[in-house]
């Protein structure tokens, strides 16, 4: 078995420690015999999606939101929708999920088109939304996740996106309805830094099952000792 | 007026009292009160005294202490915020400290540290003779949101004293373009192309592309993070030639650093009592403000050999068989540096990593995984065995477990107390990574047992 990572933008989107979850599904898929391969892809890359098992796109400074769209538009974009599509597992998290949506529109109404993979749209405020955040994923089957949010974009699901999950602590996609992070196929966008899959084992284990089934028909994930994972887990549930 | 400002000074000097005989630290309480009372104290005091400031996210501290140690070799009257207390209320602590009832100060010279979110309204209080800006990474996030904001804080704080003089970093592409867009005047300082024969980690980060134009930058050399010779092909923003320039590394030990400094044309041979590269940085900066304010470079050169660092920074205590050193941790680009620094150290060495997320932390401790803990796991097992403390101990443990250091050299320990016992009874030498809050906690109980001084008394 090989399980083929991408990770999107790692030359601007890579700001908030989420490689980690990079270096989350690497190991915990080595741990299990599988081999591994990840292909990092920065802006101007021109290598085809349609090969990968999991792509990763994380969150950045909105300063080089700008420069990435002249690249997503030129092409990139049709490509993440085909794979999105697909049914190519993603993890999107912050500045790369707001980027799967529709548009993003600053505060001061200047709207930027985004790839629209996702039925969402996000809209920035000038007060930003920081702090340690706890949401629930039963739909998933996953429990609880818990994470880190820093995002001053508000975000809305449309009819065709789900919530990823329902905020326990914390503000989630806009401080007000609740949800947090959205699922479509076998996207999982999320707010959450921390980085989010490290700690949230559970989660993790979901996208690698996700991943290698679509591949190989099943999967059985032989279980790990996640004693230090539960740990550090426990401590942010209990927390907040 | 000048009622309303003697009556500030009574009171910030009695708080300060009440707070050293309750032995809290008490350096930014006193001020904070002292402001609510006379808002423009700091302008009223500073007016008088001739100031360098140093702010940036890395390297602060110990900039400002070699810059001190010059201004204490020359004979000059001087004083400096030296306990960290680098916000507004810490500072004008500081300058009621050294003033008299009355409002006079006491001493000519100052050296203070400022915290980049402060500079904005400080700068303009200070209004000092020379601003030093040693370097621009990402830092505490949840405080300050990106860096280009942190930029834009310093650059207000900039343009409301146009007359200091900026010692600039020439090899931060972020940092130097404040000279850009102030109308001060300016002195460069960096490392040149070749100084180093082995660079540190690249990190571009925050920094890949052009702060001015968005092109992506092409670097000639990078010696650690985002800092080297850069130039953006579009706009033409590129590194400006160094007037204080490291030119060679001739050597780099754990005792000490040994480099050559060329000075306005003039090439000095510094022996550096610090490790890290990122210390030759801060000798670099300090030399720049040193001979700005006029001090000659003998001076410089002399004080920056007999400056031994302190407070958590590169600082070595008797402990254990072999001794122990603390080095201060804070974000992704400084962490690099401590573990770039680790990979040097030929012997086995055993470690205390302590992580904490309280406010002057960060309360997002996501960056850890930013940041090579990989290194450690490739000592050849040098690292021997490793403390995990610190608020966020979980967190870190489970960092260092995918990093790839076995688990079962990893121990969990929340008690101060207990750690410094287990440091005695260590063979091996004990390299110490606290967090900002954690060293305060830490070194509070190391420096008890092995009787060095109290915070305040720096």
């Amino acid at each position: 078995m090989n399980f083929k990572i991408c990770y999107m933008y790692p030359d601007v989107l890579s700001l908030y420690g989420d490689v980690g979850n990079v270096i989350c599904l690497e190991r915990r898929a080595r741990w299990r015999g599988i081999d591994v391969s990840v292909t990092r892809m920065p802006i101007g890359s021109k290598e085809s999606l349609s090969d990968f098992d999991f792509v990763f796109i994380g969150g950045g400074q909105d300063f080089e939101q700008q420069v990435l769209l002249e690249d997503l538009h030129s092409g990139r974009d049709r490509e993440i929708i085909s794979a999105v599509e697909d049914g190519v597992v993603f993890l999107t998290v912050c500045g790369g999920y707001q980027m799967l949506g529709e548009y993003y529109e600053t505060f001061d109404g200047k709207r930027c088109g985004f790839i629209g993979a996702l039925d969402l749209c996000t809209v920035g405020a000038k007060e930003r939304m920081i702090g340690n955040i706890k949401f629930d994923c039963d739909s998933l089957g996953i429990g609880t996740v818990v994470g880190f949010e820093n995002h001053s974009g508000r975000t809305q699901l449309g009819p065709g996106a789900e919530p990823l999950g329902r905020v326990l602590s914390g503000f989630g996609n806009n401080g007000e309805d609740g949800s947090e992070g959205a699922h479509y196929k076998n996207v999982f966008g999320t707010y959450s830094h921390g980085p989010v899959l490290p700690k949230n084992p559970a989660f993790a284990d979901l996208i690698l099952r996700t991943a290698l089934e679509r591949r190989y028909g099943s999967c059985e994930l032989a279980p790990l000792d996640d004693t230090a994972e539960l740990r550090a887990h426990k401590e942010m549930c209990d927390k907040l | 007026m000048k009622l309303r400002m003697i009556a500030a000074i009574m009171l910030c000097k009695l708080l300060r009292f009440s707070a050293r005989i309750l032995h809290r630290g008490g350096t930014a309480m006193p001020g904070r009160y002292a402001l609510k009372l006379c808002p423009n104290l700091l302008t009223l005091l500073a007016k008088d005294v001739e100031t360098v400031a140093i702010t940036g996210t890395n390297g602060k501290t110990t900039s400002a202490r070699m810059v001190e140690q010059a201004f204490a070799d020359a004979g000059l009257s001087y004083f400096s915020n030296r306990s960290g207390a680098n916000l507004n209320s810490g500072i004008v602590t500081e300058f009621v400290m050294n003033c008299t009832l009355g409002g006079k100060m006491k001493k000519k010279y100052a050296v203070i540290e400022c915290d980049e979110a402060a500079a904005k309204t400080v700068f303009g209080q200070l209004k000092p003779r020379v601003i030093v800006v040693t370097n621009l990474f990402r830092d505490q996030l949840d405080r300050f949101g990106e860096v280009t904001y942190t930029l834009q804080v310093i650059r207000e704080g900039i343009l409301k004293t146009p007359e200091s003089v900026l010692c600039l970093n020439a090899d931060c592409c972020l940092t130097a373009s404040l000279a850009g867009d102030t109308p001060n005047e300016v002195v460069w300082y960096g490392m040149d192309k070749g100084a180093l024969s082995e660079p540190g980690k690249a990190d571009l980060s925050e920094a890949a592309r052009c702060i001015r134009c968005g092109e992506e930058y092409e670097f000639d050399y990078i010696n650690y993070g985002h800092l080297g010779g850069f130039r953006c092909p579009k706009c033409g923003y590129a590194r400006h030639e160094c007037d204080y320039a490291v030119t060679e590394i001739i050597s780099q030990e754990l005792s000490g650093t040994t480099a050559v400094f060329n000075a306005r044309g003039e090439a000095n041979t510094v022996n550096l009592a610090l490790a890290g590269t990122y210390n030759v940085y801060n000798a670099a900066g300090a030399m720049a403000a040193v001979c700005t304010m006029g001090l000659g470079t003998d001076t410089a050169v002399k004080a920056l050999e007999s400056f031994k660092c302190g407070f958590g920074r590169m600082e070595r205590f008797e402990l254990g068989r072999s001794g122990a050193t603390m080095m201060l941790f804070k974000n992704p680009a400084g962490c690099d540096q401590v573990l770039n620094f680790l990979k040097g150290v030929k012997e086995s060495f055993v470690m205390v990593i302590c992580l904490n997320d309280r406010a002057q932390d960060g309360k997002d401790v996501s960056w850890v995984w930013d940041a090579d803990f990989e290194s450690l796991a490739s000592s050849d097992g040098r690292l021997t065995q490793v403390v995990v403390s610190g608020d966020r101990m979980n967190d870190m443990a489970m960092r260092l477990k995918y990093a790839g250091v076995p688990e079962d050299i990893i121990l969990l320990e929340s008690d101060y107390e207990k750690i410094v016992q287990w440091m005695e009874r260590q063979e091996k030498h004990i390299f110490i990574m606290p967090t900002y809050t954690a060293m305060l906690e830490l070194r509070e109980v190391v420096v008890r047992r092995t009787g060095g001084k109290d915070f305040w008394e720096g």
